[in-house]
């Protein structure tokens, strides 16, 4: 196995001197991170060493020399630099050496244990790169991963630039001064205050909210199954992490904050944007006046609807007494549904205006309310369905039951099984004729469960697609989109290498550059984790429920999640 | 008439050769030791190996039953007065769909024939019945209080129950059900098949259809009551008359079956002489050739296994 030297490219051009870096024994590979210059006195670079491997936790020491000539070969410089060897005792030592007249380096490997001197691999690496990035899928003993890790955590190695004063002189990618942003340091320092002042309002909302009064029993039932509720709860959370005080202990708590923040920032960006549009122009007042019209609007096609329904819908053989009842059950539903909304009419412009307010809390917030908005005007197409549903639920028991009854079975509780049984005949004249009734009449309570249900799901439909356009803007990492998009090599999912030359005898040169991490990959390792749930139901037992006549609820499934 | 049965003798060893076996496999004669029919023991013989002692176990037709003539023409009687019960059922409700007959005067003789027949049902074993199944009059009264009061106000909802469903769909289905109902019906033969439940369902289910088509509420409910008359109560009546008096219920049965026939002949003439063909082939042919094909009854027993095939079917049903 050859021997690798990972080299930071920016040390290329450095002085003659020594090379400090870390000598990884188990993969046979040393990582270089700076080189040192003269003067120095042997004693301050050991202590210097031994501080910074407190510092970092992982060893560090003088691992070989490094000359550049810049014209010709220095007999003497040679002499010195070999004489060094023996002042720092290190196995192995290297002896690298760049003349400027030829692009092949010399590489010695000397105080090698007990083998013969071998290949040499010099491997370029882009330090500020190797430093910011963070490596994805990689195994924790991989050598690559080690070389990461040894070039991330020598952070403070690289905080120190020429123009210092200190007891020893290095080169590394920051030498030349080191790199800072004054607006960054400035939101720093500002953020401390800020945080402080929305930690203290979180921590007096929650309050709030977990007042006994708030939390009873039928109010806590109105909030469960309202999403504006539910978006603010979140939000409230959102809040509350990213403005805790405490440092993220790894990268991914950083991300994930950093996550949050932006995602959180985009909505309220949106939102403001949202309002300030609303409140020109008086949109306001005109979305008002096109609410009360298409209520009406979606009452009247429901009349009509039932008017066909209790015609001869499609030629289908209905019972007509019952259709009758049923059809003029859910038209004085409607002509109840219409006084309400003409109650409502003078005060919804006043209503949607203070709601309007609530789309600064963000984007999300004001989509939950718009779904919550559509839940109340379509309640009268909820109750439809309800009653459809309950009625044809009844019928289809009842049916199934007596048709039991009538081939002398019964259902026997106790063994979960289907027994014979001897009726009476009073009991068999009944049941028969109540079976003969149902199964008469299950058309025309089957079409009406029919149709409510499919008016039901129209809704449903909508109310899912809000849904889900909220989910993906609260869940998007966009922090790590952006990283990706900008700066691709800080998320890196692995490393390539490309060959610059080869000779014979001389060590093969090696360029070190980074994989970016896959978008699909992003967004599967960072998704913000998103409160509301799907519904878990597979399509399968979604129509044996709706076949059954089992009244279908989006939010049942989060209870039934929680047992 | 008494057939003649090939084998009379049940439990009789029939000696059968069998030709090839003893040929082909080695002669036991040569070891002298004689086969066993147990397992738990080595033998010398081949897995295969059949001895000659194999069919003395062989029995033939042992669960052969004599038939004479006129006691099976007396059990047939059960299944003509089925027929005639659907044939009079039929009849009634096509007298009462072209208005010919008046519902309260079905209902009036309705009334005093089930009078007549609950007196009966107790005279004819001077209430040993009754005291048997500790069935009382009370009970009988609230059943019927049921029967009536439920079918009276069901009625009106029976009326336009299938006013938009075709009258040729409710022929056919009252058909099917009429037929289901002689199918699964307790002849007193002991199979899978009888059920008495479904069978009285399948005739009401049949009544309450035909009902419907009728005129008026109060045709629904005459009719509805008159089959659960004919197709409940009067089984049971006759049940209990053949058990008693055999001799009475012949003639009862001769009556009805003339009385059916009559009605049949006053609808339509072809339908009378073919529904009089079936009631003759069933009385006096089909007994005849129940017991002339005894003669060909060909049954061996043995104690050997038979093979059965039986289909894995779990494998469809999940």
């Amino acid at each position: 196995m050859a021997i690798k030297i990972f080299f930071p490219s920016a040390c290329s051009a450095a002085e003659n001197g020594l090379l400090i870096g870390r000598w990884m024994a188990q993969h046979k590979s040393a990582v270089v991170l700076a080189t040192l210059h003269f003067p120095f006195i042997p004693g301050n670079v050991r202590s210097y060493l031994s501080q910074m491997e407190r510092k970092t936790g992982l060893s560090l020491s003088v691992i070989g020399t490094w000359s550049h000539s810049k014209k010709d070969k220095d007999e003497k410089m040679d002499n010195f630099l070999g004489e060094l060897g023996s002042i720092f005792s290190h196995q192995p030592w290297l002896r690298m050496a760049r003349e400027s007249s030829s692009k092949f380096w010399d590489c010695k490997v000397e105080r090698m244990e007990g083998e013969e001197s071998e290949d040499v691999v010099l491997v370029y690496y882009d330090q500020r790169k190797l430093m910011l990035s963070e490596l994805h899928s990689a195994s924790e003993y991989s050598e690559i991963a080690a070389v990461f890790d040894t070039v991330a955590k020598h952070q403070p190695l690289f905080a120190k630039d020429k123009y210092d004063e200190g007891p020893v002189n290095l080169t590394h990618w920051q030498s030349d001064g080191v790199e800072a942003s004054i607006i960054v340091e400035l939101c720093k320092q500002a953020s401390v205050p800020l945080c402080a002042v929305i930690s203290f309002f979180v921590s007096l909302i929650t309050s709030i909210c977990n007042l006994r009064v708030l939390s009873g029993k039928p109010l806590s039932f109105l909030w469960s199954k309202m999403s504006t509720c539910e978006q603010l709860g979140r939000r409230l959370e959102n809040l509350r992490l990213i403005s805790s005080s405490e440092k993220a202990q790894d990268h991914t708590t950083f991300m994930r904050k950093a996550n949050t923040f932006l995602s959180l920032f985009l909505d309220v960006t949106l939102g403001i944007l949202l309002m300030s549009w609303l409140y020109q122009g008086n949109h306001i007042g005109q979305l008002a006046d096109a609410l009360i019209p298409v209520a009406d609007r979606i009452a009247l096609e429901l009349q009509e609807l039932l008017q066909w329904l209790m015609g001869a819908p499609a030629g289908l053989k209905m019972n007509r007494a019952l259709d009758e009842v049923l059809g003029r059950f859910f038209m004085y539903h409607i002509h109840l549904w219409i006084s309400y909304i003409r109650l409502m009419s003078p005060f919804i412009e006043v209503i949607l205006w203070y709601i309007g307010l609530s789309a600064c809390l963000g984007l999300t917030v004001a989509l939950s309310i718009l779904s919550d908005i559509i839940a109340l005007l379509t309640f009268h197409i909820y109750c439809f369905y309800v009653y459809g549903a309950r009625l044809y639920c009844f019928k289809m028991h009842g049916l199934s039951s007596l048709w039991r009854l009538f081939r002398g079975k019964k259902w026997n509780v106790l063994r979960q099984r289907v027994d014979s049984c001897s009726y009476d005949l009073d009991q068999l004249f009944l049941g028969t004729l109540l079976f003969t009734i149902l199964l008469f009449l299950l058309p025309t309570t089957a079409l009406y469960y029919l149709v409510f249900t499919l008016l039901r799901l129209l809704v449903i439909m909508v109310q899912g697609v809000i849904q889900m356009t909220i989910n993906l803007l609260s869940s998007l990492p966009f922090f790590a989109l952006l990283q990706r998009l900008c700066r691709s090599y800080r998320l890196a999912a692995g490393v390539k290498f490309r060959m610059l030359e080869q000779q014979q005898g001389k060590p093969l040169r090696l360029l070190m550059q980074i994989n970016p991490l896959p978008y699909g990959q992003v967004l599967d390792t960072y998704r913000l984790p998103s409160s509301r749930c799907y519904p878990k139901d597979s399509w399968g037992s979604l129509c044996k429920k709706l076949f059954i006549g089992e009244v279908i609820y989006p939010w049942k499934q989060k209870e039934e999640k929680q047992d | 008439m008494s057939p003649v049965l090939q084998s009379s003798n049940p439990g009789a060893y029939t000696d059968v050769t069998w030709g090839q076996d003893t040929t082909s496999s080695p002669d036991p004669v040569e070891n002298h030791t004689p086969w066993k029919k147990v397992l738990y023991e080595r033998q010398p013989f081949p897995d295969n190996y059949v001895d000659k002692s194999f069919l003395e176990e062989l029995r033939k037709n042992i669960y052969v039953r004599r038939y004479s003539y006129w006691a099976v023409v007396f059990e047939s009687a059960v299944v003509i007065h089925q027929l005639c019960s659907v044939c009079s059922f039929s009849v009634i409700w096509w007298y009462m769909d072209q208005d010919l007959l008046s519902p309260q005067k079905l209902c009036g003789f309705g009334l005093a024939f089930t009078l007549l027949g609950y007196l009966i049902f107790d005279a004819v074993d001077k209430g040993a019945g009754r005291k048997e199944s500790g069935r009382t009059r009370w009970r009988d009264l609230k059943s019927s209080l049921v029967f009536v009061a439920f079918t009276y106000g069901f009625s009106p909802v029976l009326k336009t129950l299938t006013e938009s469903i075709s009258t040729d769909t409710i022929y056919a289905m009252s058909v099917l059900m009429l037929i289901g109902h002689l199918v699964f019906f307790d002849y007193g033969a002991n199979a899978a098949v009888v059920s008495n439940t479904l069978s009285i369902n399948m005739a009401i289910f049949a009544s309450v259809c035909l009902a419907s088509r009728l005129p008026r509420s109060l045709h629904a409910f005459t009719m509805v009551t008159f089959a659960i008359q004919i197709f409940a109560l009067w089984p049971s009546l006759q049940r209990k008359l053949r058990a008693y008096t055999p001799r009475t219920y012949t003639c009862v049965t001769f009556i009805f079956a003339v009385f059916s026939v009559s009605g049949l002949l006053s609808i339509s003439s072809v339908g009378a002489l073919l529904f009089f063909l079936l009631l003759i082939s069933v009385t006096f042919l089909c007994p005849y050739f129940l017991i002339r094909l005894q003669l060909f009854k060909d049954n061996i027993h043995g104690p050997w296994d038979e093979a059965e095939i039986k289909e894995d079917l779990s494998r469809f049903l999940d």
